[in-house]
């Protein structure tokens, strides 16, 4: 069972209510998610597997991310386990 | 990945250095971001569906037997994510309330309603309501009859789920626009009574 | 494509041994339900990150679950949307 399947669990406390309209905070997190819908239509990986590199984020990292950051962690991983970036190339773009 | 950083600081120019390197490789370019982020469905079509579903009961009808024909006819569509989701309305009713919840990740009605709102996402939000909707909802100011009978749905494969609010006994006339202006994102989840 | 069970039917989620990606949330695991619809039939998300040549394409139930079955307390119901794989044929006594 992973870190994710959160249903039921105890001790998170209230909710957060307050309304956000905005749907990305900041910038780099509406290119997140772009870039995610680009990579999902060309089949560079399928929705099954990017939930599930979420899902393999180190528990503590998890928990201390943020949402979009932990689809960044998803598509960083996913584009080196597929071959299509690694991490000396991101590196090296920097 | 041993530079890697999960803070938000850090990412956002990471995005940008992956994002020239998948476009120098034919992966998505410029024009391709923008056209995603201005094609972003709002709660605003989730309001239209309802308006339509409370001054025509032929259109409430076909949304309830067949949510993702009904709202082609507004010409929203449910297929332009990277795959095609199968649309459930749940009404409320005098008896019934429904509040719907992603408990494994986030999944919502992107397409038609726009980027969930954080709550949504949080763990509080989908940890508890399948355990306690009452105490969720009355952190949102929702305090239900007791003798309401609540529907919890976890949106845990393709189906996404939209709530049909009731229609306001305020409410008068015809007017879809007006009657639009009253329905809340909330509403739309199940987080408020419209 | 035959759906195994039909709505109205009671179903019971299996105890999957789920090392990897699953979409059966594990406070439904174990627990009995009444099928309340089919919604579609879709590929088999553990098989799709398993990496198979041919994922399973199965039915996807609505499942509703009495909340004071699940938690001891409760007088709401869980729906969840669950794979054929998921699920096995219950006695149609009650919970």
């Amino acid at each position: 069972m992973r870190l994710n399947d959160v249903g039921g669990i105890e001790g998170f406390g209230p909710v957060a209510v307050a309304d956000d309209a905005q749907p990305f905070h900041a910038d780099w997190e509406a290119h997140v998610y772009a870039v995610n819908v680009a990579l999902l239509r060309r089949g560079v990986y399928a929705l099954d597997e990017f939930r599930d590199a979420i899902e393999r984020m180190p528990p503590k990292d998890y928990l201390d991310a943020s949402y979009y950051a932990r689809w960044w962690y998803a598509i960083r991983r996913l584009l080196r386990e597929k071959g299509v970036l690694d991490d000396a190339e991101v590196a090296a773009g920097g | 990945m041993s530079d890697e950083h999960h803070h938000d600081g850090s990412i956002a120019q990471q995005v940008r250095v992956v994002e020239a390197l998948l476009e120098e490789r034919g992966l998505t370019d410029a024009d391709e971001v923008d056209a995603i982020l201005d094609s972003l469905g709002t709660p605003a079509n989730g309001a239209r569906v309802v308006a339509r579903a409370w001054v025509d009961e032929g259109f409430r009808a076909r949304l309830i037997a067949d949510g993702n024909a009904a709202v082609a006819e507004l010409g929203f569509s449910m297929a332009r994510g990277p795959q095609p989701q199968l649309l459930v309305c749940v009404e409320n009713t005098a008896e019934v309330h429904n509040v719907v919840v992603c408990t494994l990740c986030s999944c919502y009605p992107i397409s038609l309603l726009g980027p969930s709102p954080s709550w949504y996402k949080s763990e509080a939000y989908r940890s508890r309501v399948v355990r306690d909707p009452r105490s969720v909802l009355l952190e949102f100011g929702l305090d239900l009859p007791a003798r309401t009978e609540i529907r919890v749905w976890d949106a845990s494969a393709e189906t996404r789920y939209l709530v049909l609010p009731r229609r306001p006994l305020a409410s008068e006339g015809p007017n879809e626009a007006e009657l639009a202006e009253l329905v809340t994102r909330n509403g739309l989840i199940g987080t408020a009574t419209v | 494509m035959a759906e195994r069970f039909a709505p109205g039917q009671r179903v019971r989620v299996r105890v999957l041994d789920a090392a990897g990606h699953t979409r059966a949330p594990h406070y439904v695991r174990g627990h009995a339900g009444t099928v309340v619809a089919v919604h579609g039939h879709h590929r088999l998300p553990d098989d799709v990150v398993a990496g198979a040549a041919d994922p399973r394409v199965e039915a996807v139930y609505a499942v509703r679950f009495a909340a004071a079955s699940l938690w001891g307390s409760g007088e709401h119901s869980v729906t969840v949307n669950l794979w054929d794989s998921y699920l096995s044929g219950a006695e149609s006594s009650h919970v």
